[in-house]
C-alpha cells in the first residue's frame, strides 16, 4: 500500500486501493483545510514533494492548471498516489481529528501532534 | 416590470458523466435533451423544457435565465439595461435549445443573465387534470424545481440597484456593515413572493456561490440528507435553518465542486413588504441561525 507523508509535521499513513490522499487521511483520523472535496475550488491545493499521483476523476484545469501540475501542485481531495508520496501543505498543518481512528489505522504521528 | 421567476441555471462541470449521476440519480432530475457536451434537465414539477443545463469544461456559472411575463417586457428591460450602462445583446430563437427570442445582459458583476418569454412547454409529471401530489416513481431526492441562485459581486449596492431598477426585483433582506450609512454587503431579492429569487454577497465578480432546489418541508430536507450520505455527496453545511429567509437547508457540492442547496420553508413576501435588515456582526446567525457560526468553506468557496 502506498504511503502518504504530510509535511511539515511528517505524519505518515497508508492508503488503500484507489483511495485519495484526503480519504486516506480522513480514515486515519487526520484533517486539514479543505473545501468542496471535489477538485473544484482549490482550497486544499498542496505541493507534491516526492512521488506521483493520478487523477481518476477529472478536475477543472482552471483549478489545477497544467503549469501548476508541472511544478508539483496537487489537489489532495482528488489525487490518488501511484506509490509512496510526500506532500507539503500550504499555510496549514495536519490536525488530528480523532485519536481513536489514528490509533486504529496506525498513522505515524511520532513527528506530529496527535 | 415583468420578470416572473428564475427559469434556468447553466453551469460548467468537469465531467459530464460523473455529473449525470449526481443530477439524475441523486437529485432525481430528468434528462430532457443532450448534446455531445451538454445535458439539459428539468424537475418533476416544472412546466418548461429545462431548468438546469450542464456544460462540460471547467466549473462555475455560465448564465442564469429569467422568464418574463410578456414578450414586450424584453424591449423594456433591454432599454433599461442599456440606460443602466450594461452591455446587452439580442438572442434569437435557437441560440438556446427550446428557448425563444430574448435579451442577454452582462451585469455590473460580470455575470450573464438571459431574459426570455418563450420556452417549449413540456408540463409537469403529474399533469393538469386531477393531478396526484407527486409522481410515484421519483428517483433520489426527487427535486421538484429550482428555487434561486446566490452569486458574488464586488459592488452589492450596484447589483441591487440593477436588479431593482432594470429587472423589477425588490430587496427582501439586506446585510449592512452597520446601521445608518453602512455599506451593503449582501442582498436577498425577490420577483415572486418567496424570500429570494436571486441573492448576492460581496465577493469576486462573476462567481457562483450556489444554486438551490425547493423542497416541500424539513422532512424532505432530512430525506435529502440521507440520499446524500448514501451517494457520498460532499456536504458543506446542514441540515440547519437560516435566519435570513428562515429557510431550512443543506448545502452540498456536485462532483465538480459547484455548490448546490436544497431549501424549504421560508416565508411569503409581497410588493409592500418592507426589507429586513441584518448587521454584519450578526451575519453568522443570519446565515446559520442554529449553529451561529460560518464555516470557512461557506464564505471562501465560489466557482
Amino acid at each position: 500500500m502506498p504511503s502518504v507523508t504530510i509535511q511539515p509535521d511528517g505524519i505518515r499513513t497508508d492508503t488503500r486501493e484507489g483511495e485519495t490522499v484526503l480519504q486516506a487521511l480522513s480514515r486515519s483520523g487526520y484533517g486539514f483545510r479543505v473545501g468542496c472535496r471535489r477538485g473544484g475550488c482549490g482550497i486544499c491545493k498542496a505541493d507534491l514533494l516526492d512521488g506521483e499521483v493520478d487523477y481518476p476523476v477529472a478536475v477543472s484545469d482552471t483549478t489545477l492548471t497544467d503549469g501548476e501540475r508541472a511544478t508539483g501542485a496537487c489537489l489532495p481531495c482528488r489525487a490518488v498516489p501511484r506509490g509512496d508520496i510526500t506532500i507539503q501543505l500550504r499555510d496549514d498543518k495536519l490536525r488530528c481529528c480523532s485519536t481513536l481512528l489514528a490509533s486504529i489505522y496506525g498513522a505515524d504521528s511520532t513527528k506530529g501532534s496527535c | 416590470m415583468g420578470v416572473m421567476r428564475l427559469g434556468y441555471v447553466h453551469v460548467r462541470v468537469t465531467d459530464l458523466e460523473a455529473s449525470r449521476f449526481h443530477y439524475g440519480e441523486t437529485l432525481g432530475m430528468k434528462v430532457v435533451h443532450e448534446t455531445p457536451n451538454q445535458i439539459y434537465y428539468k424537475g418533476w414539477d416544472e412546466f418548461d423544457h429545462h431548468s438546469v443545463v450542464l456544460e462540460e469544461g471547467g466549473v462555475g456559472l455560465v448564465k442564469l435565465g429569467y422568464k418574463v411575463e410578456k414578450s414586450t417586457d424584453l424591449d423594456a428591460i433591454e432599454n433599461r439595461a442599456q440606460n443602466f450602462g450594461c452591455i446587452t445583446e439580442r438572442m434569437s430563437t435557437g441560440s438556446n435549445v427550446a428557448v425563444g427570442d430574448g435579451v442577454r445582459i452582462v451585469l455590473p458583476s460580470e455575470h450573464v443573465v438571459e431574459l426570455y418569454h418563450e420556452i417549449d412547454y413540456v408540463g409537469t409529471e403529474v399533469g393538469l387534470l386531477n393531478p396526484d401530489p407527486f409522481p410515484r416513481h421519483l428517483v433520489g431526492v426527487g427535486v421538484p424545481r429550482i428555487d434561486h441562485a446566490l452569486i458574488t459581486c464586488e459592488d452589492p449596492a450596484a447589483q441591487e440597484r440593477f436588479f431593482s431598477e432594470v429587472l423589477g426585483f425588490r430587496p427582501v433582506e439586506r446585510v449592512v456593515t452597520e446601521l445608518d450609512d453602512g455599506d451593503l454587503i449582501g442582498s436577498w431579492m425577490s420577483c415572486t413572493n418567496t424570500p429570494h429569487d436571486i441573492a448576492f454577497i460581496k465577493g469576486e465578480n462573476g462567481k457562483l456561490h450556489h444554486f438551490a432546489y425547493n423542497l416541500t418541508d424539513w422532512t424532505a430536507i432530512k430525506h435529502a440528507g440521507g440520499i446524500f450520505a448514501m451517494d457520498d455527496v460532499s456536504v458543506d453545511v446542514g441540515p440547519t435553518q437560516h435566519g435570513i429567509t428562515r429557510g431550512e437547508t443543506i448545502y452540498f457540492f456536485d462532483p465538480s465542486g459547484n455548490r448546490n442547496e436544497v431549501f424549504s420553508g421560508g416565508y411569503q413576501t409581497f410588493a409592500d413588504s418592507p426589507p429586513i435588515t441584518w448587521t454584519a456582526d450578526q451575519l453568522a446567525k443570519g446565515i446559520f441561525y442554529i449553529g451561529r457560526e460560518l464555516n470557512e468553506r461557506f464564505t471562501s468557496i465560489v466557482t
